[in-house]
């Protein structure tokens, strides 16, 4: 007879085998080599996480992922993953992946109270067509909006983009990476001319010192930060300096770590321009070759509604942009009173710290990359925080070449390639154009082959602007797509659900999986995700990165792809396109939306038969020509020629990326620099040439406090986050066991002499309250985030503790980014 | 009895729900009215009670891996483990040099590799900072399951039962 | 040097030496007494005063580094809440022992009064002789202080992670290794461990150049 123990093995394997779906093996018998059964098909992907980027290699048998690892040839990572990396075969296989699209039903009508159905795609589209043209009609079609994603495929992004301005005529569209780094997008077109860093991974292996302004890179971009620790433990002369506002992993490294009261590193960075003038270390000669000064507009607000009194009392809240020029005299007298003494009391950093922080920078032998995320730009001042940052590497030179360099990392897989190169925020075209300029508008007319004048020169509404309107019922169809933005949003509670729930609105939501997001929806679209497509993402490096479809979706899910350009069938231009648009060219009429912006005779000039025959591609069967390589190749005219050259589309396919401008073939790893970029001329040196005079612009900016600071009422600083184990808001990771065991819940990190205060030890269950709501979870004294008093952390991704119901709406008022590391709120016991 | 009559009968529990439902998708006729995709029970407006924090699993029993190439999660208390620049305490154990005494996994031969692909004569720098990718477990039980299958899963087949020459 | 000792210094001094000649000798011995017991009472109040940790702590190098390292770790929040203050295990128990130590806490207030680890930064550059000081100690005393707690006769190792308990049978209970050898940095972070390797290793190690610390820059070993 069997034991116990045989019994219990037995369960197991049963429920295993259940649970897998499969049949039961008469016995296990099945070999211990690999045999014939055995071989798997192995093929490159980019990691469907963060801005890294780094290269897997997924291996896929009967039509399933079985297994995947670092990708040796991949150039970021050489073989490394992250643990949410390793486990990336598992994000596809959730048991609740959407498979069907799922309407709001009462009474077998689309109703806004209704419980979810599962329906056809027709009538989830039918239903979804005609809200849109009955808010197209009454309301015109500002009313219409869509949220994007730095998750998007970069065709994904530009099929978007086309479908929203040239076929709605509205600039209501914004990624998620608006949350991610707007700040940095907006400052680097402000400093430099042009989008993106200058640099690129390569400097990891050449510089002398790393100083991480807000990043937790240990968790967050761990893949680079072994390239770092790589560095750091095989050099001892280089050094790591850690700056935020609490204790955290990457801390472990730091040679010079500093804990700065929250908001004060603009001082610290001024003190650092003070300190690199006051020592006459100014790299003169590269100051007055390459560099204008500008005074930067000062009091300008904090981005909330326009009636808070703290909008209402900033003088310059309605003009936060404005800048006039200055010279170097007058910048250097500018930041003279940041001083030592005066930083050192504000931020509560040691002095010595901040002088030897002052130092590597200053130190014209020291070879440094300042390197920064959500610190910087989740910041009411984050433009400014991101100039100050090109500041002291421009005062001394340290830019664009091996080692120097500012470099903004990101958080979203293709927030470089989709949201910002192609150009998926309210005010951006392809390649770095404006909306609001009319040159661009009509260079990008004829490029899509539109009617003149057809393109909306009105700036769209940005991420939290989009909330607002729908709470205010002027935004009324409303489209999400990959992005859990009531998860993500900030004052949630307060400014994004009463949005989605206003009975004037209608929502939708494309997503793989049912995320708090689809729960408040009005329609939930299945779609397909990361290798059950082909598609390309652009990492924080300027490095374009495809893939090959490698497996089917499930049951009825689409790619975003798909969706896209099949909702656009439903729409003709004399629904959608002014009367005398259509009267001053006449050859459109009658012709859907899909016609003139897919079926251009550019998107649609690559047959089927040149996609590689060892893989599936489900769009473009289903469209009868090679969609990607359509879009790709139109989307990349934009950009060839002047500075963002990307190479042909097949090459893609055989290569683990490239980092643009490609010319001739040959990839750029430091633009501006001669020798290295392409576009600098012999004897130039450095040109900045996004800029007219080929100068980049330093600008004189002060501290000023954050929107909210705690008081006696709310008596804590909450800074949120991410961790290691869950990526965003856990959609995707909390689905992988392993992952979800690592990390099951989202904690309040408080010092311990906090929670003793508060009568609260490590396991209490608490109340985290702001002003804006709260939300219910557990005190964690000990564990790998360490807050200095007055400090509590909480992750965001947990989906059953949303503690973006308690952070403020106040974003950066030039870039309209979040300020998610900033607020006050108490911690009471539950 | 032997195991796999018992397995079969173990499973039944298990079968069963999966072909009711398999049975419902397949039927015609009106649209099935779905309760709530959402798992957990997913409601904005309503506040969860939060659960205890939950333990580490300390049993010190290897896990098999979904793959070769997955990192074994930690099956032991990390509690207090300092990996910092000055010193390591996961190698102190798992390092060649040290796993006679404490009986510890060797870290693995590709943790020697540096990022050229030169083999080094100690653990790679690079891969200095262990948990970046060898995670602990807590007990807490995952509220969606995961319906991954491994390459063994997907190629073992029915046995024919007969001797092989 | 003789020459510069003050005229009311060498008075007071030939005073105190002299014999007595006002005082009766039972004066004197009572009196004695009583001052020896007065003085007695108020040196083991002063020295049970600096056993306790708000004494430790009373100093901002204490409170800042140590003590606030102490917070994360297990003997400061586990399950039954009994904790270790800092005299558990930095302070003797026994007399003679305690006395010595106190000697050599003199080096530790001249410290205070010059600064010498007035900063995180200085502390964390002293780090490694600090703890090669306890480490020192606790070998010789055969970790005692850990032993007033953590009585070896008293384990149940089957309460124990095999391992832990294997280690523990090899090397504990068989006297070849004391607490300290396998157990540093339990309650505070550990200083540069290059050269310092793992209590169970069989190993000699050779010593490697340290990682360095930034403020130790130009001091050669940067301990």
């Amino acid at each position: 007879m069997l034991d116990r123990r045989d019994f219990i093995k037995a369960q197991a394997v049963a429920a295993a085998a259940a649970a897998g779906g499969l049949s039961l093996p008469a016995a296990a018998q099945s070999s211990l080599v690999a045999g014939e059964d055995a071989t798997l098909k192995w093929s490159k992907a980019p990691c469907r996480f963060c801005g890294t980027g780094c290269g897997v290699m997924v291996a896929t048998k009967d039509n399933r992922v079985v297994a995947t690892h670092g990708d040796m040839q991949a150039e970021v990572n050489r073989g490394l993953n992250c643990v949410k990396g390793y486990f990336l075969s598992k994000i596809l296989y959730g048991q609740d992946r959407l498979t069907q699209p799922l309407l709001r039903m009462r009474d077998g009508q689309y109703h806004k109270e209704g419980e979810f159905q599962p329906v056809s795609w027709d009538r989830a589209f039918d239903e979804m067509a005609r809200q849109w043209k009955r808010v197209i009609k009454e309301k015109g079609p500002d009313a219409v909006g869509m949220f994007g994603s730095g998750q998007w495929t970069i065709w994904e992004g530009y099929a978007a983009s086309k479908l929203m301005r040239g076929g709605f005529r509205t600039n209501n569209l914004d990624p998620n990476a608006r949350h991610c780094m707007a700040s940095a997008a907006v400052a680097f077109i402000r400093t430099f001319g042009m989008d993106e860093p200058m640099g690129c991974y390569d400097d990891f292996e050449n510089a002398d010192a790393f100083v991480l302004w807000g990043s937790n890179m240990a968790e967050m971009h761990p893949i680079l930060w072994t390239r770092i620790t790589d560095r750091r433990l095989a050099h001892n002369h280089v050094k790591v300096a850690v700056l935020s506002t609490f204790e955290h992993r990457s801390f472990e490294l730091a040679d010079i770590p500093m804990i700065f009261t929250p908001g004060t590193d603009l001082a610290i960075l001024n003190y650092i321009a003070n300190h690199i003038i006051q020592t006459g270390r100014v790299n003169r000669e590269f100051v007055e070759k390459h560099c204008n000064f500008r005074l930067g507009q000062t009091d300008i607000g904090y981005g909330l509604r326009p009636e808070s009194v703290l909008e209402v009392r900033a003088a310059n809240a309605k003009d936060p942009t404005d800048s006039k020029p200055i010279d170097f005299d007058a910048f250097a007298k500018f930041v003279s009173t940041y001083t030592l003494d005066y930083t050192a009391e504000l931020t509560g950093v040691p002095k010595e710290r901040l002088e030897a922080l002052a130092e590597l920078y200053a130190d014209p032998k020291v070879k440094v990359m300042s390197l920064w995320t959500m610190g910087f730009n989740q910041h009411v001042r984050g433009v400014w925080a991101n100039h100050m940052a090109y500041n002291i590497h421009l005062l001394t030179g340290k830019i664009s070449e091996p080692g120097n360099g500012p470099f903004s990392l990101t958080g979203q897989p293709s927030a470089c390639g989709t949201a910002r190169e192609v150009g998926t925020f309210a005010h951006r075209l392809p390649a770095d154009m404006q909306v609001t300029n009319p040159t661009h508008r009509a260079h990008t007319e004829e490029a899509w082959k539109l009617p003149k004048d057809l393109l909306p020169a009105k700036i769209g509404y940005h991420a939290v602007q989009q909330d607002r309107m729908l709470k205010d019922g002027k935004l009324n169809a409303y489209w999400i797509m990959v992005n859990n933005n009531l998860q993500a949003a900030p004052n949630s509670g307060n400014e994004t659900y009463p949005g989605y729930r206003n009975p004037d609105n209608f929502i939708v939501v494309s997503d793989a999986y049912p995320t708090v997001t689809a729960s408040a929806a009005d329609l939930i679209l299945p779609a397909a995700m990361w290798v059950e497509k082909e598609g390309a993402y652009g990492n924080a490096e300027r490095r374009t990165h495809f893939w090959h479809q490698l497996v089917t979706a499930p049951g009825e899910a689409r790619s975003d792809l798909w969706q896209l350009m099949e909702f656009s069938k439903r729409f003709t231009t004399d629904e959608v396109w002014p009367a005398a648009v259509l009267d001053a060219n006449p050859s459109y009429r009658g012709k859907t939306l899909f016609d003139v912006l897919y079926r251009n005779g550019t998107v649609d000039r690559f047959p089927v038969s040149e996609i590689d025959p060892d893989y599936a591609n489900d769009e473009s069967r289903a469209f009868g020509f090679y969609v990607q390589k359509g879009l790709f190749e139109e989307y990349a005219d934009f950009g060839r020629g002047h500075g963002h050259d990307l190479a042909p589309f097949d090459r893609y396919h055989q290569v683990r990326g490239l980092r643009w401008p490609v010319v001739d073939g040959k990839e750029t790893r430091w633009r501006y620099r001669e020798g290295h970029d392409p576009f600098v001329k012999a004897g130039e040196q450095v040109r900045f040439y996004g800029n007219p005079d080929g100068k980049a612009n330093v600008f004189a900016f002060p501290y000023e406090p954050p929107a909210e600071v705690p008081d006696r009422e709310f008596d804590l600083w909450l800074v949120t986050g991410r961790v290691l184990e869950h990526w965003h808001s856990g959609s995707m990771t909390m689905r992988v066991p392993e992952l979800y065991k690592a990390m099951p819940m989202a904690l309040v990190f408080m010092h311990p002499d906090d929670a003793k205060a508060r009568g609260l030890r490590r396991g209490s269950e608490v109340k985290v309250v702001s002003r804006r709501g709260e939300m219910i979870t557990r005190v964690e004294t000990r564990g790998r985030n360490k807050p200095p008093r007055g400090v509590v952390f909480v992750p965001w991704f947990d989906s059953a503790r949303l503690i973006n119901k308690c952070t403020l709406d106040a974003t950066d008022p030039i870039s309209k980014q979040t300020d998610f590391k900033k607020c006050a709120a108490r911690i009471v016991a539950v | 009895m032997r195991p796999h009559h018992l397995a079969a009968l173990a499973a039944l529990p298990f079968l069963v729900p999966a072909v009711l439902s398999a049975q419902n998708a397949n039927q015609g006729g009106p649209p099935l009215r779905l309760d709530s995709p959402f798992r957990p029970p997913l409601n904005f407006v309503e506040q969860n009670p939060a659960p205890p924090i939950p333990p580490d699993v300390t049993d010190d029993r290897r896990v098999a891996r979904n793959y070769p190439e997955q990192p074994p999660v930690i099956p032991h208390n990390v509690r207090d483990y300092q990996i910092t620049l000055n010193n390591n305490q996961c190698l102190t154990c798992h390092s060649r040099r040290f796993t006679e005494a404490v009986q510890a996994p060797m870290v693995s031969i590709t943790h020697y590799v540096d990022r050229e692909g030169q083999t080094l004569g100690a653990v790679s720098p690079r891969r200095y900072f262990c948990m970046q990718c060898h995670v602990p477990q807590t007990t807490a039980q995952p509220i969606v399951p995961n319906m991954f299958k491994d390459l063994d899963t997907l190629v073992s087949r029915p046995s024919d039962r007969g001797d092989r020459p | 040097m003789r020459a510069r000792i003050p005229v009311s210094v060498k008075t007071a001094w030939r005073t105190f030496s002299s014999p007595s000649r006002t005082f009766s000798l039972g004066f004197l011995t009572l009196g004695g007494f009583i001052a020896g017991v007065v003085f007695w009472g108020g040196f083991n109040t002063a020295l049970e005063a600096t056993n306790r940790e708000a004494f430790c702590i009373g100093c901002h190098e204490m409170q800042a580094n140590p003590y606030e390292e102490l917070k994360q770790t297990i003997h400061f929040t586990n399950r039954s809440g009994v904790r270790a203050t800092c005299p558990d295990c930095h302070v003797p128990h026994q007399w003679t022992d305690k006395i010595a130590r106190k000697m050599q806490a003199s080096k530790e207030v001249w410290g205070k009064i010059f600064g010498t680890i007035d900063t995180r930064d200085k502390f964390v550059a002293k780090r490694r002789e600090l703890a090669e000081h306890e480490w020192a100690r606790l070998k010789a005393n055969n970790s005692l202080e850990c032993r007033n707690c953590h009585s070896a006769d008293s384990m149940d190792i089957t309460k124990q992670g095999a391992r832990a308990a294997r280690i523990h049978e090899q090397y504990l209970f068989t006297g070849e290794r004391t607490c300290i050898d396998c157990h540093k940095g339990i309650a505070h972070r550990l200083p540069d461990m290059h050269g310092v390797p793992p209590g169970w290793s069989e190993v000699s190690d050779t010593p490697q150049k340290p990682i360095g610390h930034w403020l130790a820059d130009g001091r050669g070993e940067g301990r």
